[in-house]
């Protein structure tokens, strides 16, 4: 009888603690590898879709979508052309400074940045506000910060995404839902992922899909500087510090 | 491929079912599989700042910290999107006439024996009184009427001071902070933009020329930049933005958009709007 009672005892407190937070073992490393994969590129070059929602009071959610050429030169080199309903916005980092190009304005903008590219994305984002979508599988820190936030993390088995067999990965946070589908290839790249924020009023969606991956593609460093078009004109980059 | 994954599985079926019985232990047996030292494919956690990767390498690889309080604001991914909810949308525009909720079709105010005038800068043309369904006008995505909250603004959004008050100008639309974001407010007279977006119409009235871009004139300002003025009485214009109410005056119909009167008009075959003067 008392055995039947330490065993029963046992089984609450490992399903108690498993409810806490449920960290598939698989999700993990199939995400330790992707990450460690991406420690070790030295370049590389990726096209990113990406579809996201903005709630309009009259209409619901209104779809807006973006098209992001993405080429990263380790660690300190970084050239996003972008074109979609933001308008065609091009973004060169040579490890110094962040040039900041709008083709349908003609107008561009430098700041002064930290020396590498995560340093950099992180401190544009937290003075300017501006967003690099994806950016999140190019942290360093990126599985740790998954395990924080999560719930529970669960890989839910090979799927397929345009056209190639990929692992997919379903996560639940406090504050928003998310999936990961993960190529199921040599090099464990993230191939789409979607985050639904269930905090936010009619739960918008961020989507994107990562194609064309180039590894190690050798870009030359002029690749990186900005030369500003004929008549282009200069503006600042508002601070998000001037919010009152 | 298949085959690693199964034994991943496999051995990931076990550890959970000893996790099941012990969980303390296999906590411990996971935290440290790759080494004491950060284990893992790189032998240590940490940044290597020198190391030429894209980022350095990841961290913490297969010894990851299960009980790492999670990071302030959420990072995943969060995108640039306009997710804030709507019903903190502010009270803005106080002066626009009250439409009681209605966009067209509310008739608040009743004017009669009122006098409107046509007459312009270098007396613009009078068009007679057409009238034609009102349809709010959007500039593009990147428009927002009146009001419109968004949480955060683009990376070129421009800040300037006038009178005392900031504001953000981007692509056509001015916005106030407001609640820890931005609302779009009518624009400010005397402000001077340099460039106006894509789609805005030059309304040549007399002698001068007008830009007119959601629901906002302006003239040549100084150095090639636009300057916002006043709705000229006369200027033709094809659309007005969302947020024009319906009014009748001497038994028409006219909208009021941010304290100017437009009356319907047709302009060469096509509908139209004037701005017209009423007291």
């Amino acid at each position: 009888m008392n055995k039947k009672l330490l065993a029963a005892f046992i089984i609450c407190i490992s399903v108690t603690q498993l409810h806490a937070q449920k960290i598939d073992t698989v999700a993990i490393s199939i995400l330790d590898h992707m990450s460690a994969v991406i420690g070790d590129l030295g370049s590389c070059r990726v096209h990113v879709n990406s579809n996201y929602d903005v709630p309009s009071q009259h209409l619901g959610l209104i779809k807006h979508a973006d098209q992001e050429e993405v080429y990263m030169h380790g660690p300190d080199k970084l050239l996003i052309k972008s074109d979609g309903d933001k308008g065609s916005r091009d973004f060169y980092y040579n490890g110094k400074t962040l040039s900041y190009y709008s083709g349908d304005n003609n107008h561009f903008a430098q700041v002064k940045t930290p020396a590498t590219i995560m340093a950099m994305v992180d401190s544009v984002h937290k003075i300017y506000g501006i967003e690099f979508p994806v950016a999140d599988f190019f942290y360093p820190s990126f599985v740790d910060d998954i395990i924080a936030e999560s719930k529970s993390l669960v890989y839910l088995g090979l799927t397929n995404v345009d056209g190639k067999e990929c692992f997919h990965i379903a996560g639940k946070a406090d504050d928003k839902t998310f999936q990961f589908w993960i190529s199921n290839d040599a090099y464990y790249l993230p191939a789409k992922v979607v985050i639904v924020y269930t905090n936010k009023e009619m739960n918008p969606q961020f989507e994107a899909t990562l194609s064309n991956w180039q590894i190690n593609p050798s870009l030359p460093d002029a690749v990186f500087e900005f030369t500003a078009p004929p008549k282009a004109k200069k503006i600042k980059l508002a601070a998000t510090a001037f919010k009152k | 491929m298949k085959i690693s994954i199964n034994k991943i599985l496999s051995i990931s079926f076990f550890a959970l079912m000893l996790g099941a019985l012990m969980p303390q232990q296999i906590m411990a047996q996971r935290f440290n599989h790759g080494g004491g030292g950060g284990g893992g494919f790189h032998g240590g956690g940490g940044m290597p700042a020198m190391r030429p990767s894209i980022n350095g390498g990841a961290q913490n690889m297969g010894n990851h910290n299960f009980n790492r309080p999670a990071p302030g604001p959420a990072r995943v991914n969060t995108p640039p999107v306009n997710n804030r909810p709507v019903e903190n949308r502010p009270p803005v525009n106080n002066n626009r006439p009250n439409n009681n909720g209605h966009i067209n079709g509310a008739r608040p105010d009743f004017h009669a024996n009122v006098n409107v005038y046509h007459g312009g800068r270098g007396g613009g043309r009078a068009y007679a009184y057409h009238a034609h369904p009102y349809r709010p006008y959007s500039w593009g995505p990147r428009w927002h009427p009146l009001g419109f909250f968004l949480s955060s603004l683009a990376a070129d959004a421009f800040y300037f001071s006038l009178a005392n008050q900031g504001y953000y100008y981007d692509d056509g639309v001015y916005y106030e902070p407001y609640n820890g974001g931005y609302t779009a407010v009518a624009a400010p007279m005397g402000a001077v933009v340099n460039s106006l977006p894509d789609g805005y119409e030059t309304v040549q009235l007399g002698d001068g020329n007008y830009y007119y871009y959601g629901g906002t004139f302006y003239v040549d300002g100084p150095n090639g930049g636009y300057q916002v003025v006043a709705a000229p009485v006369g200027a033709v214009v094809s659309q007005i933005p969302d947020g024009a109410v319906d009014q009748q005056i001497n038994g028409q119909d006219y909208l009021v958009y941010n304290n100017t009167y437009y009356q319907p008009v047709s302009a060469d075959g096509q509908d139209a709007y004037q701005v017209v003067q009423v007291n």
